[in-house]
Formats: C-alpha cells, sequence, structure tokens
C-alpha cells in the first residue's frame, strides 16, 4: 500500500481527530471526537444509548460518513477516494450486535465467500484456514450447517471467525453479546479474549464490565457525541474523573 | 408452518361437521361439487361433438406453420422433453439443505409420472390423432422420463458448478428453438406470420419472461438506487406501466413502435407485441423483486461491504439470492398471468391460441361449438401454468435455507 510518507509514519493503527457528523436529518451524531488507538490494543467504548458509539466506530470502515475531522486507519486517510474505501475494508473486520450472517450460505461459505471474491486467493487455500478458524472458535463440527441452524453464541462465533478469515488488522465490534442469551455470552467473550491474547487490535463496544476490565488496555466513555472520559480499566471503574461517567456507571454497575 | 394435520375419517368429521350449519354447508357443497361435476362428465363424454378439436388440431398447435418443417418443431419438444426431464431429475438427485435424498422416485413424482403415462396412452388416441403423431407422443413421454430417470439417478454426480449453471440450459434451449422455429444457420425462414396457435403463444410468452426477468431485477435495483436520475427513471417507468391496461399498451405499441424506430428497423407486429409484454411483465417483476429486496435487512449490505465487497459483489452474491429467493413466487405468479394475458393478443389481430380458436369458431362447419373449444383451450393454459407452478414449488423448497425452527 502507498500513502503519503508522512501519513505512513504515524504509528497509530487509528487516528481520529475532531470527527463530527451530521445525520441526513441533521440530527448531530458526533461533535468533534478524538481518538488515537495504538497497534495491538484494545479499546472498549461505552456510554448511554444514542451517544454515538455505533455512529463512531462504523465511521472507521466507511460504514457511516463523516462531514468534519480526519481519520487515518493503518496510515491510510479516509477520504472521498473509493479506492481507499475499498482498501480499508479489507483490512478492518467488524463484528455486529445481529451477526449478520448470509443465511442462504453454509457456515464454511460465509468464510470463504470474502478471501476467494475480494482477496483472489484459490478456494482450497481458504478452505484450509477456514476449518483451522473454525476450529480456534470451536465450532468446526457445524462447519457444513446454515446459519439459521446455530444457536446464537455459535453463530456470534461464525461471525468472529468469518472477519478473521480475511486476516484483517483491526477487528471493531459492535456490541457483540447484547442480543445473545446470558449463557451463551461467555463463550463469545472467551473468544474475543483470546484474539486480545493474541495481539489484534481491537475497538468494542459494550457493556460487558468483566470483559473490559481484564482486556481493554483503555475504557472510553461517550455521551452526546462526545469523548467524555477516557482512561485504564482500573481508574475508570473505581475513581471515575466526570460526573457523566459516575452517573453512567451508577446505571450499569 | 406446522407439521401437516394428517386426513383420517375422524379429523374429517371434525373439520367438515363441528357444528351443524358447518355439516348443512357441507352437505350442500359436496351435492352441488357432485351434479355438477357429473353433468360436466357427462356433457364431455356423451354430447360434446370433439371433432372441431381433431380437425384443427394442428392449427391448434402451430397455426400455419409449413408441413414440411414441421418436423423442427418435433426435434423442438424432443429438446424440451430431455431439458424438462433433466431439471426434473437433478432437482430430485439434490438433497434438501436440510434433508438426505430420500427416494429416486418418491410419491409426487410416481403421481406426476402416472399422469403422464395415463395422458399418453389416452390423449392422443381421444383427441383422434393419426398413428404417427400418437407414436411422437408416446415417444416424447419415453424420452422426458428417460431422461428424468437418468437425471435423478446420475445427477448427484454432476459438480457444483455443473449443477448452478443447468438452469441456462433454458435461455440456450430458447436460442436454438428460436433458430429452429424461425430458420437460419441453414435452415430455410419460416416467417413469424406462419406461426400461430400454441406454438406462437409459447414463443411469446417465453420471450417476455426470459428477457423481462433481468431487466425487472435491474429496474429494482434502479428504483432502490441512490442516483437520482435512475431512481427516478426507473419510478416514471414502472408507475406509468402498472398504470395503463395492457391492452392499451398492444394496440399503442403496434402504432408507437411503428414511428420510433427508424424506417425497415420496427420489428414485425409479432416482436412488437412481444416487445409490449416484455415491457409490460418488467414493471409488475421490479416490484416483485423490490420487495424481496426490502425484505433483505440492511446489516447483509453493510456486512458485506465491511468484509471487502464491492458494491456490485454484495448485490450479486448476498443481497439478490435472498431477495430474488423471497420474492420468487411473487415472481412466478407475474409469469402466470403474463402466460394468461397472452390472449389479449389475439385482440390485435394475431393468431396465438385464443386468436386461432376465434377463427376456428368463425368458420360456418363449426358453428356451436365453441364450449368444447374453449374447455379446450382452458385445459391447455390450465396445464402450462401448473407446470410453472410446479417447477416454482420445487425450486423454492430447495432454494429456503434450512433453520432451527424446521
Ligand atoms: N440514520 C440515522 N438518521 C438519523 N439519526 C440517526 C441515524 N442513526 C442513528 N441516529 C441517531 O444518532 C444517535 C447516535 O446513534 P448510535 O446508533 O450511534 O448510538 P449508540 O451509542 O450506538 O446507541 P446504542 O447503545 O443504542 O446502540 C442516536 O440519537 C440516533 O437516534
Ligand atoms: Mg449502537
Amino acid at each position: 500500500m502507498t500513502a503519503e510518507p508522512k501519513v505512513a509514519k504515524t504509528p497509530a493503527m487509528i487516528e481520529a481527530r475532531g470527527v463530527e457528523k451530521w445525520y441526513p436529518n441533521g440530527f448531530h451524531a458526533l461533535r468533534g471526537v478524538d481518538l488515537t488507538v495504538q497497534r495491538g490494543e484494545v479499546v472498549v467504548i461505552m456510554g448511554p444509548s444514542g451517544s454515538g458509539k455505533s455512529t463512531f466506530i462504523r465511521t472507521f470502515n466507511a460504514l457511516e460518513e463523516f462531514q468534519k475531522g480526519s481519520i487515518t486507519v493503518d496510515g491510510i486517510a479516509l477520504n472521498d477516494d473509493l479506492r481507499k474505501i475499498d482498501a480499508i475494508r479489507r483490512e478492518v473486520g467488524m463484528v455486529f450486535q445481529q451477526f449478520n450472517l448470509f443465511p442462504h450460505l453454509s457456515v464454511l461459505d460465509n468464510l470463504t465467500l470474502a478471501p476467494v471474491l475480494v482477496r483472489k486467493r484459490s478456494k482450497g487455500e481458504v478452505l484450509n484456514q477456514a476449518m483451522a478458524l473454525l476450529e480456534r472458535v470451536g465450532i468446526a463440527e457445524q462447519a457444513h450447517k446454515f446459519p439459521g441452524q446455530l444457536s446464537g453464541g455459535q453463530q456470534q462465533r461464525v461471525a468472529i471467525a468469518r472477519s478473521l478469515c480475511m486476516e484483517p488488522r483491526i477487528l471493531l465490534f459492535d456490541e457483540p453479546t447484547s442480543s445473545l442469551d446470558p449463557e451463551m455470552v461467555r463463550e463469545v467473550l472467551e473468544v474475543m479474549q483470546g484474539l486480545a491474547a493474541d495481539g489484534m487490535t481491537m475497538v468494542v463496544v459494550t457493556h460487558e464490565v468483566g470483559f473490559a476490565r481484564q482486556v481493554a488496555d483503555r475504557v472510553v466513555l461517550m455521551a452526546d457525541g462526545q469523548v467524555v472520559e477516557e482512561a485504564t480499566p482500573e481508574r475508570f471503574f473505581d475513581q471515575p474523573q466526570h460526573e457523566r461517567s459516575r452517573q453512567f456507571l451508577s446505571q450499569i454497575l | 408452518m406446522g407439521p401437516k394435520p394428517r386426513l383420517t375419517p375422524a379429523s374429517l368429521r371434525k373439520e367438515l361437521f363441528a357444528t351443524p350449519l358447518d355439516g348443512l354447508v357441507t352437505v350442500l357443497l359436496v351435492t352441488g361439487l357432485a351434479v355438477a361435476g357429473s353433468r360436466l362428465l357427462h356433457w364431455a363424454l356423451a354430447q360434446a361433438d370433439w371433432a372441431v378439436i381433431q380437425a384443427n388440431s394442428t392449427l391448434f398447435a402451430v397455426g400455419r406453420y409449413p408441413i414440411e418443417h414441421q418436423w423442427r418443431l418435433w426435434l423442438l419438444v424432443a429438446l424440451l422433453a430431455a431439458a424438462a426431464g433433466l431439471s426434473w431429475g437433478v432437482l430430485r438427485s439434490r438433497p434438501l439443505p436440510d434433508r438426505p435424498i430420500t427416494a429416486l422416485w418418491p410419491g409426487n413424482d410416481r403421481l406426476a409420472t402416472g399422469i403422464l403415462v395415463l395422458l399418453a396412452s389416452w390423449a392422443p388416441a381421444a383427441l383422434g390423432l393419426t398413428l404417427p403423431i400418437q407414436s411422437r407422443w408416446w415417444a416424447l413421454t419415453g424420452l422426458l422420463l428417460l431422461v428424468r430417470w437418468l437425471a435423478g439417478r446420475f445427477g448427484n454426480r454432476l459438480g457444483k458448478t455443473a449443477t448452478l449453471s443447468l438452469p441456462l440450459v433454458w435461455p440456450l434451449l430458447y436460442l436454438v428453438g428460436m433458430v429452429l422455429i424461425g430458420g437460419g444457420l441453414g435452415l430455410v425462414t419460416v416467417g413469424a406470420n406462419e406461426w400461430g396457435g400454441l406454438l406462437l403463444t409459447l414463443v411469446e410468452a417465453s420471450f417476455a419472461i426470459l428477457l423481462s426477468a433481468p431487466l425487472g431485477v435491474l429496474l429494482a435495483l434502479g428504483r432502490r438506487s441512490s442516483l437520482p436520475l435512475l431512481r427516478w427513471g426507473s419510478i416514471v417507468y414502472i408507475e406509468f406501466i402498472r398504470g395503463a391496461p395492457l391492452i392499451t399498451l398492444l394496440f399503442l405499441g403496434q402504432n408507437i413502435l411503428g414511428f420510433l424506430l427508424p424506417g425497415g428497423m420496427a420489428p414485425d407486429r409479432i416482436w412488437r407485441a412481444a416487445w409490449i409484454l416484455t415491457f409490460f411483465s418488467a414493471a409488475y417483476l421490479a416490484e416483485a423483486v423490490r420487495s424481496g429486496l426490502a425484505a433483505v435487512p440492511r446489516g447483509q449490505l453493510e456486512a458485506a461491504r465491511s468484509l471487502g465487497l464491492s458494491l456490485p459483489q454484495a448485490l450479486a452474491q448476498v443481497v439478490l439470492p435472498q431477495a430474488l429467493q423471497i420474492a420468487l413466487p411473487a415472481t412466478v405468479g407475474q409469469f402466470i398471468s403474463l402466460l394468461q394475458d397472452t390472449t389479449l393478443l389475439s385482440l390485435i389481430g394475431l393468431l396465438d391460441l385464443l386468436g386461432t380458436a376465434r377463427s376456428v369458431m368463425a368458420n360456418p362447419l363449426f358453428l356451436g361449438k365453441s364450449s368444447e373449444v374453449y374447455l379446450t383451450l382452458a385445459v391447455l393454459f390450465w396445464c402450462c401454468c401448473a407446470a410453472l407452478g410446479l417447477g416454482s414449488r420445487a425450486l423454492e423448497r430447495r432454494l429456503n435455507p434450512p433453520s432451527l425452527g424446521r
């Protein structure tokens, strides 16, 4: 990848500066958000509903546009250049609250679709990797089933494996456990913990305090389209500095 | 959908005679149906005079298609029978996504086979067809069933690509068929004005079905596009066509296509009508596909895009397969009404099935035989539509991805 040299020197994986976004209906969803994510870092974003968490992380892979500020991902500046957006999407994986598996494809085909189409890799080679990934998230025996035949927790693990099959440098998670039954939350969090231990760069929107405490390098609290507080998990949960943070924590703890 | 309730005498009694009123309705309906049915049967077997059909069977089938070239049509029918057997057998040989293959020749298929055999052994004789034509009917039935058996037996040895490209047999066969029917590539030309009857009806309907399908998909995508010009163009087109009765479009088309296109370029009446049918059907298909597109969750496109698929890739691999599957029943419904709408061609003077029938009934020799003719027409149309419906349901069941709920 060739980017302008002065940008390429930035060591950060994600560098967001003064990002502002208005939805087409005029709603001001992001009001100057800054965030830096280093390589290998795990950043957890928390905040009340409607505070702009999803909107924010969806700007990282251009699922949402923004109007002001700048975002660079792995040295590539996000602007209107469509080729750059494609390049960034190849390097950024995303896991959704609703899994969004492709219901008409088998589990294995869900994994191999993008690497074959986008990375132009051979099907056989991708198949091996896909099986290894399913092994890693613990559902190799479901490889030939269809998404509709799996439990929510299994589906979300397939979704993670599907993202990994593109060999991304960053993984974005938007409330990956929020639509799961409580007994399935752990199996998904364990997979995510394993990824963090392997050094994957991750930005995770979640309200799982246990996960944030154990895995996150930093916790960011968003409210009303702004970053209110940014701190290590210990500081954030034990000595929150801002009134908004205390208020939020009192609601979820 | 729960499991099918089994029909037993007890369940029947519960369904049909739950209350005295229910019982009364059941008795009245059953008596009414029985009386009407036996009258119809009595009329068809004893009173009706089927000579009008026998004398004009060739006219109904192919119109004034020159007799020395009719072997080309027989060849085409043989190819169609083989293709139908192939599709049928391969569909059977593939397991449903969540069920292993049960039997090579399950109950439904035995029933269909029985009907085909019965038809072949009774209809040609009853219709008073000549022996050569009778034996061709038998041979065609045999060919269909033979290919069905072979494809059912060995279809699962086909690779995935071969199976997926199998539907392409049909458009390909359409091209071959058009050459066989119309001539060219060394065959003597038979002008479209010499086609008629069922042949013309099927040519018009299949042309419109094959071309309106892709056109409808493009229009549906256009209607949801973010490019204003494309979106508004599609909306205006769809709403204009859907707002006008087909018959007015057909009359309009006969005149307008004539002076829109430069001299000599304008297709003759039969192809003009085929294009109008295509444009008409495409607008309705676009609405069916649009409802399918709307039913696919937004997250599907987002997931595909976030994996790096381009918009065309995401549409082709992720969104459209799901949308078209949802739209399939409505689409086939549209194809069935298209087939029936071809009867309107008789009003613009074409000798399609209905046009041929009207010309036959106008013949003083066959005065007063309209019941026989109309009943034959109804049965013919019913057979074509039933075949479309059966095929689409078999396809639907195989496309439905399995889920926990089933
Ligand atoms: N397409 C849209 N058009 C207009 N406003 C929108 C749109 N999508 C989101 N919003 C608004 O933007 C704000 C931020 O939404 P966002 O989904 O980012 O919040 P969130 O922090 O992820 O909330 P949650 O915890 O409920 O997921 C909300 O007030 C929402 O109503
Ligand atoms: Mg959200």
